[in-house]
Formats: structure tokens, sequence, C-alpha cells
């Protein structure tokens, strides 16, 4: 290792940009442009993950995202001129991410759990670094994001996480609440600490 | 148009890919920038709306050390719009392109190719014009419309309320104050 | 992943920072200095200073110093010290920022918003910090006298808050917990601290961190997977090899409100067991044996300093939190193995802590404030304030969601938010609560601790 290795790139803030939160959702926003191969690549990487639920259980594991999604743009629909006819010249990457916590936490995540599934990601689009170091691949992100103009959430004081116990925890409630009416005090306070002690990691 | 990788559970991503008219970015960034301090989203009118954003994408990222041979340019800036919402495609552009009456003109009116005065079908045969497919759609609650996620969260806010307030109480006066809280036999 | 294998060079590092000075030194002095005077008589008293600055290197045996001197500069230092805009620009943003433009980030709301801090943290007044750390009183009045005799000697430098703290009985702070203890291994230094102290491995194994992680100019966690083998960003050399940054918190501790609601709490826990309700918000007893192994009831004659399992534990057989919490305060602040992916979503984000208690203790047993000022003076080296030291606050201490806690704080440390409450995970449940304001900031610097190569070359007006 030599005293005169260039740094690794900027070190970035926790944080993004304003206009990317709204409450606890965060937005990011990326595109990338994909090489020849990709063309190929992508649509069997996508169909492979879609019918093999294995692939994303880390993903699901990591639950603080809401919603995301890759697409593949290889045309724009055409609505007249300025417009070019035709094909795209490269195929382009679409990422969006509606996630919760901070955005170097995040990326971090991905770079270093889920390093195989972000080169299958990305791993055709040029200019793709490995996902580890980390400095390097954030600083790629960072390159190919864009900053969201309007960014809406329908629940923004809510986390992924604490809106999937919720439901876990609304379904339990109802079965309480079934059956708290017709109970005797002391079954019913018994019945309450085993809902209590049921949900506790969701509250 | 709309293919099923669009679905995961009920939930459904839509994106569309709009052309901006040539001199109408600057005036449409700052009408988007500015919704946030004008008042809740327009996206708040549309009840199924789960997570939605509009994004401005100037141009593509080229750089010349990463080995790509020719550059390629976007002739125009686009307008991104993407939404994560309840179930099926058509029924939600209806209301979308219903309440968004006053905004239409501000933001898709700046974008090539839609239509005078569009509003209600005219919009929405632009937008679905103009839908990019998704690969893949993760959803982390896709079974749960909008309704359950606030119903099951409201529902958690109480539950951490009667807990913590509840704590000590006899069995009779525990299962009175549940009652009270929650009812029974719904 | 290869091993880094470096060497360390302890000469050039400043002491305190890689290995503890120790409990010998019971008491330390922390003074802010402001240079009113211009840059060039700064830079004179500065040289004069920095021969007696204390390096890493280790102490012959029975040769240990009576007093050791450290130095540290904040931004607004670096340029009264006449470091050019250029080379400031090269230190991190939030360094640059300072502490007290970052109080919503961190939570320094309501009575800790740095309105309120006192007089000469957080102004932008505070140039160098001056530890002097000292073994017996005689020895530490001297050296402060002389530090002050340095001072009027030179002129133009006044000090603008000065914090004089000592080590209370057994190591403890004022909540009644001992501190101090559990470090992160270092590779090169502290490899046998690994168990316990490093990153957690699959296979029960331990691995220390990277140096780098806390030293800037070594390889840190990055450069381990990195095959060009790139070195951390850092401020411009000379001042950026062998240092660190360093963060300097002034925190007032309700002693009284927290005995007291830990008292009231424990009525309906534990029948009244205050003492284990407290380890539960903590996640060790009080004599520092960790809830991990002993769950229902602390050890007797329990030693953190010698005891073997004092930090050797991991959390994956107890993911629930039956036997320490989910959110005790430990457990946020280094939670191991707990957020799953051996550790690799917090590995990343490890401090050393060198603080020290402030003021007397509130008389054993009382539940009423007497107006005494007392608390913790916070301090903790790390390669990036950001990611190691406000990931922490933000993420881990003042919110709950990465453990599935929703917008819980940590109980201690925490703003609270009207319901405020901790979940001690039981069959069933325990709530502890009401969340109080336990702890408030009352003022605190983001600062950079230069190398000896930095420091001389900021007496020299040569860092550019």
């Amino acid at each position: 290792m030599s005293a005169n290795a260039t740094p690794a790139g900027p070190i970035t803030a926790t944080g993004t940009a304003s206009r990317n939160a709204c409450g606890q959702a965060i937005a990011i926003t990326v595109f990338s442009t994909i090489k020849w191969w990709g063309r190929l690549f992508l649509p069997v990487l996508f169909f492979l993950t879609r019918n093999f639920p294995k692939l994303t259980v880390t993903l699901r594991q990591l639950s603080f995202i809401h919603f995301a999604r890759w697409a593949v743009v290889t045309k724009m629909p055409y609505n007249g001129p300025p417009q070019r006819k035709g094909r795209l010249r490269y195929p382009h990457m679409y990422f969006e991410s509606n996630f919760n916590g901070g955005w170097e936490e995040y990326i971090d995540a991905f770079s270093h759990i889920l390093a195989n599934g972000m080169s299958a990601f990305w791993g055709s689009s040029y200019g793709f670094p490995k996902p580890l170091p980390t400095s390097p691949f954030k600083a790629y992100i960072q390159v190919n994001e864009t900053e969201a103009d309007h960014y809406y959430s329908a629940y923004p004081d809510a986390t992924s996480t604490m809106i999937q116990r919720a439901l876990v925890l609304d379904d339990k409630l109802a079965a309480l609440q079934r059956r708290a009416k017709s109970m005797e005090p002391e079954a019913f306070a018994a019945a309450y600490r085993a809902f209590l002690t049921d949900v506790q990691h969701c509250i | 148009m709309g293919k099923s990788t669009n679905v995961s559970g009920q939930a459904y991503a839509f994106m569309a890919m709009t052309p901006v008219k040539p001199g109408e970015e600057e005036a449409l960034a700052t009408y988007l920038r500015g919704l946030r301090d004008a008042g809740p989203s327009p996206f708040a009118r549309v009840a199924r709306t789960h997570l939605a954003r509009f994004v401005i994408v100037p141009d593509f990222h080229n750089d010349r050390t990463w080995g790509q041979r020719k550059e390629e340019h976007l002739e125009v800036p686009y307008l991104i719009f993407t939404s994560n919402f309840d179930g099926d495609l058509d029924s939600y552009l209806d209301e979308l392109c219903k309440a968004l009456g006053p905004e239409t003109e501000q933001i898709w009116g700046r974008c090539i190719g839609c239509p005078e005065n569009a509003s209600g079908a005219t919009l929405k045969r632009y937008l679905k014009h103009n839908q990019i497919d998704t690969g893949i759609f993760f959803a982390a609650y896709g079974t749960a419309p909008i309704g359950k996620v606030k119903q099951a969260l409201a529902h958690r806010e109480q539950v951490m309320e009667f807990a913590r307030t509840s704590q000590g109480l006899e069995a009779a006066a525990l299962q009175k104050a549940f009652l009270a809280q929650f009812g029974g036999n719904d | 992943m290869a091993a880094t294998n470096v060497r360390m060079d302890l000469a050039d590092i400043q002491g305190d920072i890689l290995r503890a000075y120790g409990n010998d030194y019971d008491c330390t002095s922390y003074a802010f200095v402001h240079i009113d005077c211009g840059a060039e008589q700064a830079r004179e008293w500065f040289a004069g200073l920095i021969d007696h600055v204390t390096t890493a290197e280790e102490w012959p045996a029975g040769e240990k110093p009576d007093t050791t001197l450290n130095v540290a500069v904040t931004a607004a230092g670096l340029r009264a010290l006449g470091v050019s805009e250029q080379v400031v620009g090269s230190f991190s943003h939030e360094f640059k920022d300072g502490m007290a433009n970052r109080s919503a980030l961190l939570g320094d709301v309501g009575p800790s918003d740095p309105k309120s801090w006192e007089p000469g943290l957080g102004s932008g007044e505070a140039h160098v910090l001056l530890t002097i750390n000292a073994k017996e009183v005689a020895d530490h009045q001297r050296a402060l006298a002389k530090m002050r005799a340095a001072m009027d000697a030179a002129g133009g430098l006044r000090i603008v808050h000065q914090k004089d703290t000592a080590l209370l009985d057994g190591s403890r702070e004022h909540f009644g917990y001992a501190d101090g203890f559990a470090q992160p291994a270092i590779e090169g230094t502290s490899d046998d601290k690994a168990r316990g102290g490093g990153v957690p491995l699959k296979d029960g194994k331990w691995r220390a961190l990277a140096p780098g992680e806390f030293i800037l100019g070594y390889p840190d966690e990055d450069t381990r997977v990195d095959p060009k083998r790139r070195l951390p960003n850092a401020p411009a050399d000379p001042l950026g090899k062998s240092g660190t940054y360093m963060v300097w918190r002034k925190l007032y501790q309700d002693v009284a409100l927290w005995r007291r609601t830990m008292r009231d709490a424990a009525k309906l826990y534990a029948d009244g067991d205050e003492h284990k309700l407290s380890a539960k918000a903590v996640g060790r007893w009080a004599n520092g044996a960790p809830l991990e192994h002993y769950p229902d009831k602390a050890p007797d004659e329990y030693d953190p300093k010698t005891a073997r399992d004092v930090n050797d534990f991991r959390y994956d057989k107890d993911l629930e939190g039956m036997k320490c919490p989910v959110g005790a305060h430990i457990r946020r602040s280094n939670p191991r193995d707990a957020l799953g992916f051996e550790g690799h979503l917090s590995f990343r984000h490890r401090m050393i802590r060198r603080g020290m208690p402030y003021g007397e203790p509130l008389r054993e047993g009382s539940v009423t404030d007497d107006g005494a000022d007392r608390g913790l003076v916070f301090v903790s080296f790390q390669a990036s304030i950001s990611r190691q030291f406000e990931g922490v606050q933000v993420q881990w201490l003042n919110a709950g969601n990465i453990f599935g806690l929703g917008h819980d704080k940590d109980f201690i440390l925490g703003d609270p938010i009207g319901t405020g409450k901790m979940t001690i995970q039981g069959r069933p449940p325990f709530f502890l609560t009401p969340q109080e304001v336990f702890v408030r900031t009352r003022g605190g610097e983001y600062l950079f601790v230069p190398g000896m190569t930095g420091l001389a070359a900021l007496a020299d007006g040569t860092a550019g």
C-alpha cells in the first residue's frame, strides 16, 4: 500500500438533498447507461428475480424499503418534434427506491450485504465500480442520481418496518377484539398479556 | 401497455416519461419544487397513492472514462412521473387525471404532445401513451392497500398508548379500559 | 479480505487515542483557548506548546509522566493559526460546519439547544483545546498554572471555556454505571481485545478493526476490500496523516430525576427492583456486568477492568431482547451482530471514547435535585465524525427504526416527545415510561487532533 495512494472519493454526509425527503421517506432516483450485453442480460435477470422469490429474501430482510423498482428504457414513446424518433442508442436503466434511514447507511447496506445483487443489476452499466469498497460505489450512485423535484408519501411519519409490523399487529388485535367482550376478566387479562407478548416487537 | 411486471400483490408501479417543451424546463422545475411550500401535495387528493414523485432528468450522464464509445444525449429534458398505488391502472389514472385538473397545465401542459387543456380522458391517454413498463417491482407490503396501512398504523399508535398507560391495572379494570378503547366483537 | 498488517507510527500520533492513558490519571482538564492576536504570534505560543505534547509511544516501565498534554483545533482555530482556506476546505464538511450548526440533526433541541449552551462553546470562539491529564491534584494544578503562564507570556490569548473533571469512585459515571472499559479493538494496537471489541464474524470468531477507522492516513475497512488499496479521505497533508477527528460534548445529567423515574417505574416491574430496571435501560448492571451474561441478577464483586466476560458477548442468541433489551443503551450504541448480516450494518460506526465525569456526586439515595452541575464530558475519536459519531447519534440513539423500535429513542439520551417509552422485552413486556430529559447538552465542539508532524507544520506556518 503506497503512502501516496489517492483517497477513495468524497466523504458523503449521512443525508441527501432535502427535496428527496418526505418525513421518514427518502427518494433515490438513478439512471445508468447500459452496455450492449445488458440488453440481453437484464431481461433474464428480471425474469429470474421475479420468478424465484428466494433471490429477494435479503432485500426483504432489510426491511427499510417501502417500494423499489428497476426498468430498462430502450425507446421513448414518441410525441412529436423536437423529440427524436426511434430507439435510443443505448438502453438505459432506471432505478428508484423509497426507503428510510440515512442515504449513506442505505448504500452501505447494499454495498456490504447485497454485493452480488448490486453487481447483477448494475454490472452491465457503464462506469459501475465494484460494490466494494463503498466509497467509489457511493460516488458512482451520486453522479448518476437525480434529485426529486416533488416527492410525496401518504404516510410520511411511518417507516416501512413500522408498517409491516403494524399490519401484523392489526390482525392480532382484531383477534383479541373478537374475544374481549365475552371473556371473564382474568381470562381476558391472560389473553391480553399473551397478545402483548406476541406484538411487543411491533410497538 | 401495462404488463404484469408492473404489479406486486395489489400494488401497481406506474411510470411515465414525457419530453419537456424546449425552454419550459426551468418554469416546470420551479413549479414542481414550489408544490411543497404551497400546501398539501396534489397527490394527497388521490387516496390510492402510497408514494409518488416527479423528477426532471436534464440529460443522460456521459463519462468518457467509462469506456462508452459514443455519447448519448437527450434532445430535451424529460419529466419522470412515478407512482406506487393500489389496484388497477385504468381506474387510478381516471382518479388522478380528475384530481390533478388545475395542475395539469403547469405540469404536463409543459410537455411535448400533451393535448391542449388536457384533462380526464385526454390526459389519461397521454400518460398511458408515455408509460414505461417496470422490469422488477419490489413492494414490502404489496398486499395492503392504503386504507389497511393507515388503519394498522393508527391501531399501532393506540396499542402503544394503551399498553403504556394501562400497566398495573387489575384484570377487571384492564378489560373495561380495553373495551372502552378498542370495543369488542367487532 | 487481506489483513492490513500496518505498523503505526506511534511517535507521530498523539496519545490517549489508540491506547488510553489509564485510570491513574484521575484529573482531566479541558481548556478551550481563543486566539485574539494575529496568526504569527499565536503560532509562536503554539510552537512552545507542542514540545510538551504527549505522543502514543509506550512509556517505559515505571516512567509514566505525572501529567500529559494533548492539543486539538477547531475549524475556526485552523484559520486563526493562519491555515489557508484551501487547506481548511480539505477537512470534512461536518467539522467545518461545527456541532452547534448541526443541532437539528443531532437532536440538540429544547433544553439542549445551542442557544442555551455555556459561554465559549458552539459560538465559534473555541480555537485550540488543551487537554491536561494528571495523576495527582498537585501535579494537575501545576500543569494548569504552567499552561496559563505560557498563555500570559505569549499574550493575545484567553480561555473561553474550561472544564475540570475527576474520576468518580469505581470509575463510574453519575447515574452509577461503570463506564469507559468497552472500546473498539484496533488491529496492531489492541488485537487482544478483539473478542467483544472487534467485528463479530460468522463462525463465532472476532477480528479487530482496521486502524484507519480511527487514525487518518492508515488503511480503513474500505481499504481492506479495495484492490487498489486506496486510503480514506483525509485533510491535506501534512495535517491529515496521523490525525483524527474529535467530538467533545458536555452532557448535564439530572441524577435526581433519573433516580426518581427509575424508583417510580420499578414499582410495576420486578417488584420495585429499580437496579434491575435501570440495568435493562442500560444493558449492563451498575458494576459493568453485561445483561447478556447476567440477565437476572448482578454478579457480586465484579471488576469490569479485569472480568473476562465484560465485553465478550454478542446478541445472536438474544435477538428478541429477552436478556438485554433491543433498545438498551449499550446495544443501541454498539449493536455488534444484532442487526444481522455478520455485523456489516454496524462495523463502520465504532468510536474510541475517552470521556470523564464532572461535578460532585449527588448524595447517595437522594432523589431531590441539589442544583449542582454534574454530568459527563463525552469525548470520542473517529476518522469520520459523520459516519461514526453522527451516524450513531442520529440513526441509533435518536431513532429506533433500524432496530424495529419505530420512533423510540434511547431512553437515557434520547430527547423524548410526549409519550416516550422504552419496551423491556419479556413475557409479557414491560413499558418503561415516562421518558424524561435525563441528559441535556450544555455545549460541544467538533475538533481535529493533528499528528505530531501536523502540529509542527501548524506551528511553523507550513500547513498550507
